[in-house]
């Protein structure tokens, strides 16, 4: 077996940023005859897996490039009919005929009232490229918040409060833990440094090491698979239920050892801040800044007031402000945390007493409070213990509650943003060196961290709920949403009506998204946006696509794609949570478009410039990347492609060695230790008595008295609205009875993201070697009970009587309570016959009505009350 | 709905003939296939072949029966080595095999084959062939053609239900009662009466020691190890489940016992005769089919 | 003359399958054809039951059984401990995998080679690129050679098999979380002889007695 080199006449590696999840590891791709072959990671690059490593789905990317499912040009619907099972007739049209119909009508649409267009991506690079980017061009057209944004990747199962106390706490998209000198890890719902989560090898990587170093990991999860299968222990939990754990550990920590680092609560959080009866803030009237006792001075002053020494803070007490009787709000906090006792939290989750009891014990023992550590020359506070979650317990009715309270445990010992600890998967992304391009966090209103760029929206400072609401997503009245619920919730009209939503939408304008099937019930998806006109850039034609599609715009895949931008603003996205060096990474085309696909940014750039927005558009990349060179600016009347301003953005990003980066595909260089460990060097505090709910709640309770708005009815669960991280039944858990006991939920595969994976033959090769990945995982024991076994065919069935069968598994390490469905399968469309009938639907379970949603995030409750029977 | 439920299971893992899922391969018990799937039915046959050809060659010795010889001779050159050469993925580097008889059983087994050719050939046109030492050479080389299969199969490790002491007794012994079958066939039709019911004593022997390695193959596999004890289970099997009732039982046991128990004494006659031979032909196929098709590969993950 | 071998460290290996698809793509293996896969299993009873993970490829047995089973020396041990396959001289009579305890082994026939990773769309420049590229014999069996071609264009080079990306195996240099090692097993200061006498490296199914140079760690 011998390479015929005399039939080869190219053969070279081309540098890029792989597209198959939202992760974006280095990789490289051989090109041989103008024929991508393989794919690898890129051996001097830090970002994603070990050395060359890369992952096996992002190994398998080569297969967007080669699917002959791809479309090769603009599709038109004929068949105004829409809907699931019906044909929508497409018919292949010009580009340039394609162009102006949606120009057309978008123009038409944006002169009346510009939100009445709705944008949408997938936060998956296959197709979606520089991620903020929808944002700024949603704006150039007039629209004003997310609002517009209907959620089209993770969907909702994704992080919405994960994101939200990301921001609050660390300033960041997400959290890791510090995996280089941490000693004991939490994992609750989340499989962080086992194949999923953000920078998903990054995490990997360093967690392999650590593993091998020795440390404990403790996975909170209903199954033992992905995270748990690899854990030091697994912990069988109900699904939403953490936050009864969390509290009762906290309770231990904070009242039963009474051990917590009393430092860091005085400087690091909101603990000393000093409230009324009522629970808000005490305020300076002119400045309008909290207050602190000054337990030294026996003085209430500003909380940034410079003669208050952190030590000074004081935590307890009672004191009287202008003829109120004040404390510092940690006093209820403590007190609130007393009713979470061990034995009942381990009612509520099925975890024993006796676990519960180790980990809390585990934990402060691990966390070595009071001890530092050197690093680079420098002291920090050493706290080797980490919390982390991320959509497992996040996904949920009470899911705000769950991350605060998983949080809560860190923040109690003092384990944020210092070695060891838990990490913001980056604040901070420092220049180039002799570039331009710098972002960092600074502390806003009330000394909260106020995020240097967010992904959709700003989590601090928020601004009241208030009404109108003037999107579809009313995030004027729910404005914690990094992207709303509201337009996947069964009753949307009644809300838009209540709350004076004008703009009904009338256009979706999207990327490779699937939101009809990837959220939850599908008929109300729908219902919600089966009148809008739909266009989409899409590699195939997707289930969305072809039940309400009406145009579809070939894209390219990040095969094909000259994306300068893709990493750049993904230093909060795709960054390494660990002391390493900061890495950004380009996207390169590695072959040429597939039949007449266009990159979409190209394309947007084209349709603003149809519509006349163009110049806004180009101003606010201008202001994005933060170009003050007026020759690098792109000028008012210039109409570039995507690859021509990064020719001169590039020059502002990278200075001197733009030439370089550019030919070499990315760049790295040295990243600081303390833009790692920032927490005690950025003058921050924590919100994590969530005064700003108290607020929230009153306008709410404001809106729904004014609009006559059916709390009851609707069952909208105000009391979530608390400062205090409380237990919530989770909504799915309230559903259950003696019919339908048992609760199904979801994971995320390793080898898959969301739904476009599943199109992929090396994946769909080797999802069928993996037990789980296309089956329903039931507990061996119960399934046993039911009659169930291996192999049978089983139909779930919910309340609202949806139904999805599926192929059974049983596996020991699940428990016996639920039911398991990866990721995003049961697919149909017939533009991806590789994806096909495979796997099982999940999303398509899950309640529409609002009551299954966060009140204050609008997470979706990601679990159900099913019953299952053998057909 | 029942359809909707096989469509399920097409589509995401339609079944390669395994009789295991891809997520339960080397996991569970693994069936072998290349020896009997597809294309791996001619080496069933051939197999089967050299086993009978060189078995009615040996019985055929001891009457000094030319056109037995012949036959036998012919089964196993032609149907045996030609079928085995068709199984080949290479068939015109069939000669490559004669390389490794150090190591390789199958080598040996060409060797030997090609032993039996040669001298066969040369007993045949010889004038007085049939003098003592040809016939015990020939002799032990038709044994060693019989069960040339078998111990192939033997030597394979990693397939514990091939390595039961009984293989290669039962291998012998099923070769000499089908080749004994045959040669009472071609007397029937040769007209010699008396031959046919004088050697009905040797059948009725052959019988029953057949049937006791069969017995004893299938309890010393079972016994064997848990693997062994897997392949027996999978004879039973839903796939296997009709060849081995009607094959194996009823073929290879049940009906010649009927047969012979008839014709006990030397009561011949030449259909049952017939009957018999059709019946042990199929049913000694049957046999060889189940001990191919449910021979599984010890997993290689240890679950407890 | 080295004895390459390979140390699985199923501690680090998350199960993301990238050693299955790289070895794929490195040898344009036709579909359902894997030298190289990721078993998942289970152990023990809820809740205390673990998940069992591992990756398997050839183990380049020294007492082979696939050579010992071979009629014709078309495999056959290397000086340097790969277990080759002279695809000139196998007649395809499949008594190698047959025999292989660990199933490791394929049969490349007409069926085999005219699958399509699309089926009924025909093949993909991949697919076609890849028949002339690394091009296998019809009627012969194939099986992971642990990338023969890498390690020896790598040395030539001057490299080093198991440290330099280049002469090292496809599936090694994918691996996200360094759960797989190569090196030379007859060096006794080589990292995987390390690694093997640290953490007590165990071959996969000893019984069988072959000998296989790929060792796991837990
Ligand atoms: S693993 Fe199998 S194919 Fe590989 S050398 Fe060992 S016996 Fe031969
Ligand atoms: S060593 Fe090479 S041929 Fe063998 S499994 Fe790994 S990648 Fe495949
Ligand atoms: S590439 Fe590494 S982590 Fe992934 S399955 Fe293979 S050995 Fe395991």
């Amino acid at each position: 077996m011998t390479y015929k080199t005399d039939e080869i006449w190219e053969d070279k590696w081309v540098n890029t940023t792989c597209g198959v999840c939202y992760c974006g590891c280095a990789a490289k791709v051989r090109v041989v005859n103008g024929v991508p072959v393989k794919i690898e990671g890129i051996n001097e690059s830090t970002m994603g897996g070990d050395g060359p490593g890369l992952c096996g789905k992002g190994t398998a990317g080569l297969m967007y490039y080669h699917d002959p499912n791809r479309i090769k040009k603009p599709l038109l619907r004929t068949n105004p009919e829409k809907g699931i099972g019906v044909d929508p007739k497409w018919k292949e049209i010009e580009w340039d005929e394609a162009l102006d119909i949606i120009a057309t009508k978008m123009k038409k649409i944006m002169d009346d009232d510009p939100n009445k267009i709705l944008f949408t991506n997938q936060t998956m690079r296959a197709s979606d490229g520089p991620h903020n980017h929808p944002y700024f061009y949603a704006q150039a057209f007039g629209v004003k918040n997310n609002g517009n944004f209907i959620i089209g990747g993770g969907s909702l199962h994704c992080g919405n409060a994960c994101h939200m106390l990301g921001g609050l706490i660390h300033g960041a998209w997400s959290i890791a833990p510090d995996w280089r000198y941490t000693k004991y890890v939490l994992k609750w719902g989340s499989s962080k440094g086992t194949g999923s989560g953000h920078s998903a090898m990054t995490n990997a990587r360093l967690r392999a090491d650590a593993i091998r170093r020795g440390i404990k990991e403790v996975v909170f999860d209903p199954m033992g698979n992905f995270a748990g299968g690899k854990a030091t222990e697994w912990v069988a939990i109900l699904p939403g239920t953490d936050t009864a754990v969390g509290l009762a550990i906290a309770n231990y920590i904070a009242n039963t050892r009474g051990e917590m680092d009393i430092l860091y609560l005085k400087a690091k959080t909101n603990f000393p801040y000093l409230i009324r009866e009522d629970g808000t803030y005490i305020r300076n009237a002119e400045s309008d800044k909290p207050l602190i006792f000054d337990s030294r001075e026996g003085k209430i002053k500003e909380y940034d007031d410079k003669t208050l020494a952190w030590e000074n803070c004081a935590l307890d007490g009672e004191y009287e402000y202008k003829g109120e009787k004040v404390v510092p709000c940690f006093v209820p906090f403590k007190e609130h945390l007393k009713q979470y006792t061990i034995e009942w939290a381990s009612e509520i989750s099925t975890v024993p007493v006796a676990t519960i009891l180790q980990v809390a014990k585990d934990w402060v023992d691990n966390a070595q409070i009071g001890s530092t550590i050197t690093l680079e020359g420098k002291k920090y506070p050493y706290r080797p213990v980490s919390s982390v979650t991320f959509r497992g317990s996040q996904g949920h009715s009470n899911g705000i509650h769950q991350v605060a309270a998983i949080d809560l445990m860190a923040q109690l010992v003092g384990a944020e943003d210092v070695p060891g600890g838990t990490l913001g998967w980056p604040a901070i992304r420092r220049a180039y060196p002799g570039g331009n391009y710098e972002q960092t966090c600074k502390a806003g209103k009330d000394g909260v961290i106020v995020p240097s760029v967010f992904y959709s929206h700003d989590p601090w400072p928020v601004h009241e709920p208030s009404l109108p609401a003037t999107n579809m997503g009313c995030v004027d009245v729910w404005t914690h949403c990094t992207l709303s619920h509201i337009p996947y919730v069964d009753e949307m009209e009644y809300i838009h009506e209540k709350f004076g939503m004008k703009s009904k939408p009338e256009m979706i304008f999207g990327i490779a998204a699937n939101f009809i099937i990837s959220n939850s019930d599908w008929d109300t998806a729908i219902k919600n946006f089966k009148d809008c006109f739909v266009v989409q850039n899409d590699l195939w034609v997707n289930e969305t696509d072809q039940a309400i599609g009406d145009i579809i715009l070939p894209d390219v895949s990040y095969l094909e794609k000259d994306c300068w931008s893709s990493e750049i603003d993904a230093f909060f996205f795709s960054g390494s949570p660990s002391h390493e060096n900061w890495y950004v990474h380009m996207q390169q085309p590695v072959a040429k478009p597939i039949g007449e696909s266009r990159f979409f940014m190209d394309v947007y750039i084209d349709i603003a410039d149809r519509c006349g927005v163009l110049d806004t558009f180009n101003a606010k990349l201008n202001d994005y990347y933060g170009v003050a060179d007026p020759e690098l600016q792109i000028k008012p009347g210039e109409v570039l492609t995507w690859k021509e301003i990064g020719d001169r953005f590039l020059q502002w990003i990278y200075g001197a060695d733009h030439q370089k980066v550019q030919d070499q595909g990315y760049a790295t260089w040295n990243k600081a230790i303390e833009d790692v460990y920032w927490r005690w060097d950025i003058d921050t505090r924590c919100p994590v008595y969530m005064e700003y709910l108290i607020h929230d709640r009153r306008a709410m309770e404001n809106i729904f008295e004014q609009t006559g708005f059916d709390v009851e009815g609707l069952e909208f669960d105000l009391d979530q609205y608390s400062p205090l991280p409380t237990w919530f039944w989770p909504e799915s858990h309230k559903d259950l009875d003696n019919e339908f006991d048992l609760l199904a939920f979801s994971y995320r595969d390793i080898l898959h993201t969301n739904n476009t994976t599943f199109q992929n033959p090396y994946i769909d090769e080797v999802s069928k070697m993996c037990p789980y990945t296309f089956t329903i995982t039931l507990n061996t024991t119960m399934a046993y009970e039911r009659g169930l076994k291996d192999g049978d065919i089983i139909c779930i069935e919910t309340k609202a009587g949806v139904k999805e069968t599926g192929i059974v598994k049983t596996m020991e390490a699940q428990s016996p309570k639920v039911i398991g469905i990866a990721g995003q399968g049961g697919l149909w469309a017939d533009g991806r016959p590789i994806a096909k009938g495979k796997g099982a639907n999940f999303c398509k379970l899950l309640p529409s009505k609002l009551k299954y949603f966060d009140p204050i995030a609008g997470n979706m409750e990601t679990a159900v009350a099913v019953k299952i029977y053998k057909v | 709905m029942s359809k909707n439920i096989h469509e399920l299971e097409q589509i995401m893992f339609p079944p390669d003939g395994s009789g295991v899922k891809p997520y339960e391969w080397m996991i569970n018990p693994t069936r072998q296939r290349q020896w009997i799937d597809k294309q791996g039915v001619f080496l069933w046959l051939a197999f089967f072949f050299s086993e009978i050809g060189a078995g009615l060659y040996f019985v055929s010795l001891f009457y000094q029966y030319k056109p037995g010889l012949v036959l036998g001779w012919l089964i196993t050159l032609i149907l045996g080595g030609l079928v085995h050469v068709a199984y080949l993925g290479n068939p015109f580097r069939a000669w490559r095999m004669i390389m490794k008889p150090n190591t390789s059983e199958l080598s040996r087994g060409i060797w030997i084959i090609g032993a039996f050719a040669a001298l066969g050939l040369l007993q045949m046109v010889t004038s007085g062939g049939f003098n003592i030492v040809f016939n015990v050479i020939m002799g032990i080389l038709c044994l060693l053609v019989i069960s040339h299969g078998f111990a192939t199969m033997k030597v394979i490790r990693a397939l514990p239900a091939w390595i039961s002491n009984m293989v290669l007794p039962f291998s012998i012994i099923s070769g000499v009662w089908i080749g004994q079958q045959a040669l009472q066939l071609m007397f029937v039709f040769g007209g010699q009466a008396e031959l046919v019911s004088g050697m009905e004593v040797w059948a009725e022997a052959f019988y029953f020691i057949y049937f006791l390695c069969l017995v004893l193959y299938v309890w010393g596999t079972w016994h064997a190890n848990e693997i062994g004890a897997a392949s027996i289970k999978m004879m039973l099997s839903d796939e296997l489940k009709q060849i081995t009732l009607i094959g194996v039982v009823g073929l290879a046991v049940v009906l010649p016992l009927v047969l012979t128990l008839i014709m006990w004494g030397g009561d011949t006659n030449g259909f049952m005769v017939f009957l018999r031979l059709a019946s042990v032909f199929a049913g000694d196929l049957a046999v060889r089919y189940i001990v191919m098709k449910s021979a599984v590969y010890k997993p290689l993950l240890e679950r407890s | 003359m080295p004895r390459w071998g390979m140390v699985i460290d199923v501690k680090r290996c998350i199960a993301c399958w990238g050693c299955s698809i790289a070895c794929k793509e490195e040898h344009f293996l036709p579909p359902n054809v894997f030298w190289n896969r990721v078993l998942i299993g289970e152990r023990g009873k809820f809740p205390s039951s673990s998940k069992l993970i591992l990756p398997i490829l050839c183990n380049h047995c020294s007492e082979a059984a696939c050579v010992e089973a071979c009629p014709t020396g078309a495999t056959y041990v290397r000086e340097d401990g790969i277990v080759a396959i002279d695809d000139e001289k196998c007649v395809g009579c499949r008594a190698c995998l047959v025999s292989c305890p660990y199933q490791q082994r394929t049969y490349y026939d007409k069926e085999v080679k005219d699958r399509e990773y699309f089926p009924g769309q025909g093949k993909t420049e991949l697919e076609l690129i890849g028949e002339k590229l690394y091009p296998f014999a019809l009627g012969t069996v194939i099986k992971c050679n642990f990338c023969t071609e890498r390690l020896e264009d790598g040395i030539k080079k001057g490299l080093e098999p198991g440290v330099d990306e280049d002469a090292s195996p496809a599936c090694v240099n994918i691996c996200p979380v360094n759960a797989r090692v190569f090196g030379d097993l007859d060096d006794p200061n080589s990292k995987i002889n390390r690694l093997i006498m640290e953490h007590k490296g165990k071959q996969l199914r000893p019984e069988f007695g072959t000998e296989p140079a790929v060792y796991y760690i837990d």
